[in-house]
């Protein structure tokens, strides 16, 4: 069945389909709500009360966007709700990145030896969480999702070109602070 | 050109955003400024890794527990939709009240109007103090002689002959 039929069938109340359509996209909307708050329990919870939402929701869908769009809609508001919530407590500084594994002379030799590409990885994006909350959401959609810049103006409710000064902008205060390390070697 | 420029172009490239012209001349450019080309190696490093290689899992039973949690939700306890939908009851009752005032107001039938015995004759063009002049116009005598009768007829012995 197609994902239009699927979720015609889910506004009927069919939960089949519903569970279909959950199946597809738990990954991602998890997945997303995880590169943002790099809590488990929490994009966990975030992941379930977009789909609360989106069943919720279904009768008012009307198929302007495709209901992955629309979905990834609701999850960024659920985690910009979640950040704004999250304020009062501390912003990972990067200090504190700085401090963590490139430290000590000999904690480098440690790590280089056993740095494999997934603690790269995690390291590149651990910086990601000490830029202001838009350009956390446009890297995560762009360069860890891989959304398209249409997907991305649908989602965000932002004009391309407005994606692509910002996208530009997250990119380059990411380079800035890595820059250090990535001349070490990440 | 500027590098400033070109480092946009970079990373334009990067999503396919470059149209061949501008992708001739930043290659151009890069051939000659080594600058530019290290700036080039590191965004694509960062932007490497930080393309989802793989998707982690949520926790288990996802479909499950989001299932629990949307019949929880469906079947919401009376009292939550009482209070839920009281206080969308007082704006209402105010606005269906007003309406029903305005609508009163507006399509009730006129009330008739009871004329007076006078307004009756004004409209029949009759003048009203036509019987009492016929009175005045009569001698004196016949004045009185009209009273008692008029008197004795309603059985009424309020009015006295004018002496």
């Amino acid at each position: 069945m197609e994902e239009k039929d699927l979720v015609e069938q889910s506004k009927k109340g069919d939960e089949e389909a519903f569970r279909q359509l959950v199946e597809k996209y738990r990954g991602r909307v998890f997945n997303m709500a995880l590169g943002m708050t790099r809590n488990t329990e929490i994009a966990d919870d975030i992941a379930q009360e977009a789909f609360i939402r989106a069943y919720f929701g279904l009768p008012g869908f009307k198929h302007k966007a495709k209901f992955g769009t629309w979905l990834y809609r609701i999850t960024i508001n659920l985690i910009r709700d979640y950040m704004r919530k999250k304020e009062r407590m501390p912003k990972l500084s990067i200090e504190e990145i700085k401090e963590n594994p490139f430290n000590h002379q000999d904690e480098v030799i440690k790590r280089e030896e056993e740095k494999t590409q997934a603690e790269r990885r995690a390291f590149v994006r651990r910086f990601i969480r000490t830029l202001p909350e838009k350009y956390q959401i446009i890297l995560t959609l762009r360069d860890i999702h891989e959304l398209s810049y249409g997907e991305i103006v649908k989602i965000l409710k932002i004009s391309p070109g407005t994606v692509d000064s910002r996208l530009h902008r997250a990119r380059r205060m990411l380079r800035k602070q890595i820059e250090p390390y990535l001349r070490r070697r990440v | 050109m500027s590098c400033k420029k070109f480092e946009k172009w970079i990373l334009r490239s990067f999503d396919n955003r470059l149209n061949q012209e501008k992708q001739k001349t930043l290659e151009e450019h890069l051939r000659s400024c080594s600058l530019c080309q290290e700036k080039r190696e590191e965004y694509r490093t960062i932007i490497g890794l930080l393309h989802q290689e793989k998707e982690q899992e949520p926790k288990p039973y996802f479909w499950e527990r989001l299932q629990a949690k949307i019949r929880k939700r469906q079947s919401v306890p009376f009292w939550v939709s009482v209070k839920h939908w009281s206080l969308r009851a007082v704006p209402i009752s105010l606005i269906f009240v007003l309406v029903l005032t305005i609508a009163i107001l507006l399509f009730s039938p006129a009330k008739e109007q009871e004329l007076t015995q006078s307004e009756v004759l004004l409209l029949r063009n009759r003048n009203p103090l036509e019987e009492t002049q016929l009175l005045f116009d009569q001698k004196l005598e016949n004045q009185n002689m009209m009273l008692i009768f008029s008197a004795l007829e309603e059985k009424n012995n309020i009015r006295r002959p004018i002496p």
